[in-house]
């Protein structure tokens, strides 16, 4: 069993509309595994379902609802507490999509707070959310120094009463990464969508989002990275984005994606390399109780997510520090 | 997942997995009286999973997870394994609830109104409403109380009664073994055993009733009753909810009513007799 | 400590000129539960629960305009009895701080 009841659904709700009890038992397990059971209930929309569906459905909008209000929020606060650095703070992923009413953020299960502000800020950007409350969570002193030469970001903060945490990005890949996206165009091309607040343009949304899902990790999330994905390519002009790709050093990356996103969620009909029938392996490998399955595919890309992220040397350096340190992968 | 069931508790159906045959077992025995599920579809997943990858058949651990789970919950041993079942049906309703504004409190329910009893684990709210429940009251639920939304009812959610300790004793004294599940030694908490409610609370587990009287009991003191003001009942009760955040503006109103209608009263007691008593009185003093 | 027509609150001064408006309409909800005051702030789903002089305030700057902080204690001066200006000043002025601070009201440049 995998996961495809839960792309078929999504890429055509009315083949649901037939399914017995325990076939809805299956889709809504698998859907709440992949964190994407409010995207499910948004295109079922009011498609007729059993009364108990019906039920954990509108359960699931009123989540995604919640979550989006609680996303703009920890936006408007940290707009608040940047406002006096004049910079532009560009949201990023979820929550970029929940503040301009994309596709892509309906239904959608938001995380934490990513924003992406110029390198030479950070300094001040980490004072002022200090100032303004927010607190470190990681406090080993090795993971601290990797994170602030090495990662993309600064290590996660946490506000200290409202319990949620922010990310803050110079970049979109890490600095080891093979790929180098030119972050200052990213800022510099940003639009604005509130006071002080700015998400990045069409074309870079897509290239970030598959920076995120294809060129830094492990693919944990991936049906629903790609799903994000398959809802920004529709709005995103495909000559501009090979080109900005091709600036970012992701073109093989969002050629991929596209095909990925179109044998799952689109028409199915692009030719898919070997390499990408293994990714979807990959995506694929849940059940119908919701459970992991492919433990050894899971970790490879486990492994390759490491990889991907390090010069080979540091890796073998990295991964025996955390070994050390008693760290064992999921 | 090799073995399973599905229980309809309430307004709530759960689809239980497990990797291993017996707490199967003991649950479809001692909710064999339950309404079955109306059409088979369940509102949580839960799965009682190998806690490692010889842990199946090695001193086999389980591990509870489900739509819902910790990641850094502990895993128990096979010998609990109802108790592991009850637990994650708890984290499903605490973690995803949301038809209902959940407090963590016991009900009964006599003359058609309610009488919830709020409390952490030992203050005794599980067992006065088994005991209760067993001297003409309707038990309506030991772990969660679910108050709906609009217009502020209370509404059944009986579970197995989880009895810890000395309680276990003077509760299986009145109860018939059939309705008592198997002694668990050693758990986090000590002894725990699991006893079923009555069957007309069963039966009528779909009737919901206005609540009348709210109280938090305190085993182990002196006998006393201390009426609790709103803000402090408020407060409290905030606390008692897994899920008032999650429902944002309606629970600010429906724990605003409930609050506003509903007389609070702190109340310690020193012996499960003396409670009864004082909670028969309280009752009268109301009627 | 005063510095001038500023006061010192937190590390920061606040000067009296400092202005704050109001959430938009509705996005309060407010209601009194014996001796307390209790506040839904919808935009951040919290719940808050207030004492004098919060609803006060807040009721104070009831027609959403900006409002500087010396406005605001001349306002609630005609209606109550604050104390000498000296001390109710920094007082109101850490007041607003921290309703801004949590969202409940907006400092305005």
């Amino acid at each position: 069993m995998s996961a495809l009841p839960l792309v078929r659904a999504l890429r055509r709700p009315e083949s649901a509309a037939a399914f017995s009890p325990e076939q809805w038992n299956v889709l809504i397990a698998m859907a709440r595994a992949e964190r994407l059971i409010g995207t499910l209930a948004l295109r079922i929309g009011d498609g007729a379902v059993p009364g108990g569906v019906r039920a954990v459905l509108a359960d699931a909008r009123l989540d995604a609802e919640r979550e989006a209000r609680q996303a703009l929020w920890e936006a408007d606060r940290a707009a608040a507490a940047l406002a006096p650095l004049g910079l532009r703070v560009v949201l990023l992923k979820g929550t970029a999509y929940a503040a301009a009413g994309l596709k892509a953020g309906a239904g959608r299960f938001i995380g934490d707070l990513d924003i992406l502000v110029p390198r030479d800020s950070m300094d001040a950007v980490e004072k002022h959310l200090i100032a303004a409350g927010w607190e470190w969570v990681k406090s080993d002193p090795y993971d601290d120094a990797y994170y602030r030469q090495w990662m993309h970001e600064l290590p996660p903060l946490i506000h200290r009463d409202r319990d949620r945490m922010i990310d803050v990005h110079h970049t979109v890949l890490p600095l080891t990464a093979r790929q180098t996206p030119d972050a200052e165009a990213l800022i510099a091309d940003a639009v604005p969508v509130s006071d002080g607040l700015y998400i990045l343009s069409s074309e870079d949304r897509v290239c970030h989002a598959v920076a995120h899902m294809l060129a830094d990790g492990d693919l944990a999330g991936g049906l629903r990275n790609l799903w994000d994905i398959y809802c920004l390519l529709g709005e995103a002009d495909p000559a501009a984005l090979e080109t900005r790709a091709e600036r970012h050093g992701l073109l093989p990356h969002v050629r991929q994606a596209r095909r990925l996103a179109d044998a799952l969620y689109g028409e199915g009909r692009t030719r898919l390399t070997l390499w990408d029938r293994i990714v979807i392996a990959r995506l694929l490998a849940r059940d119908g109780w919701g459970r992991e399955t492919r433990k050894g595919l899971r970790f490879a890309f486990y492994l390759r997510s490491h990889w991907l992220r390090m010069p080979p040397l540091m890796l073998a350096r990295h991964l025996l520090t955390k070994w050390r340190k008693g760290y064992r992968p999921a | 997942m090799k073995h399973r069931v599905t229980l309809r508790i309430g307004p709530a159906t759960f689809r239980i997995g497990s990797a291993w045959s017996g707490p199967i077992g003991e649950l479809r025995r001692l909710y064999a009286d339950y309404p079955a599920p109306s059409d088979g579809s369940a509102d949580f997943t839960v799965r009682l999973e190998p806690a490692g990858l010889l842990r199946r058949w090695l001193r086999p651990s389980i591990f509870i997870t489900g739509d819902h789970g910790l990641a850094d919950a502990a895993p128990m041993s096979l010998a609990h394994s109802l108790l592991a079942a009850e637990m994650g049906m708890n984290l499903q309703m605490a973690l995803g609830w949301r038809r209902h504004l959940l407090l963590h409190a016991s009900s009964v329910e006599k003359d058609g109104r309610v009488l919830l009893m709020s409390g952490e684990s030992g203050s005794g709210k599980s067992t006065l409403a088994a005991q209760l429940g067993e001297r003409g009251w309707r038990l309506m639920g030991d772990e969660f109380a679910l108050i709906d939304l609009a217009a502020g009812a209370v509404l059944p959610f009986p579970r197995l009664v989880s009895l810890k300790n000395r309680a276990i004793d003077v509760i299986a004294a009145d109860v018939p073994a059939a309705r008592m599940g198997p002694l668990l030694e050693g758990t986090a908490k000590g002894d725990i055993r699991h006893m079923r409610p009555r069957a007309d609370a069963v039966a009528r587990m779909d009737e919901g009733a206005p609540p009348a009287l709210l109280l938090f009991p305190r085993f182990g003191h002196a006998s006393a009753i201390r009426p609790m003001g709103q803000g402090e009942t408020f407060m409290r009760l905030t606390q008692a909810s897994t899920n008032y955040v999650a429902l944002g503006e309606a629970a600010f109103a429906a724990l605003g009513r409930f609050v506003d209608e509903v007389p609070a009263m702190a109340m310690d007691f020193p012996s499960g007799d003396e409670a009864i008593a004082m909670v028969e009185r309280l009752w009268e003093e109301r009627a | 400590m005063r510095y001038g027509g500023a006061a010192i609150i937190g590390g920061r001064a606040v000067t009296v000129d400092q202005r704050y408006c109001r959430e938009r309409e509705g996005n309060i909800l407010f209601r009194t539960l014996g001796d307390i005051g209790l506040l839904y702030h919808r935009p951040s789903g919290q719940t808050h629960i207030v004492i004098s002089p919060v609803p006060e305030i807040l009721e104070a700057m009831e027609d959403d305009s900006p409002v500087s902080v010396g406005d605001l204690l001349q306002r609630l001066s005609r209606r109550f009895d604050l104390g000498p200006q000296e001390t109710a000043l920094p007082k109101i002025a850490a007041h607003l701080a921290d309703m801004a601070a949590l969202g409940l009201i907006r400092a305005v440049a």
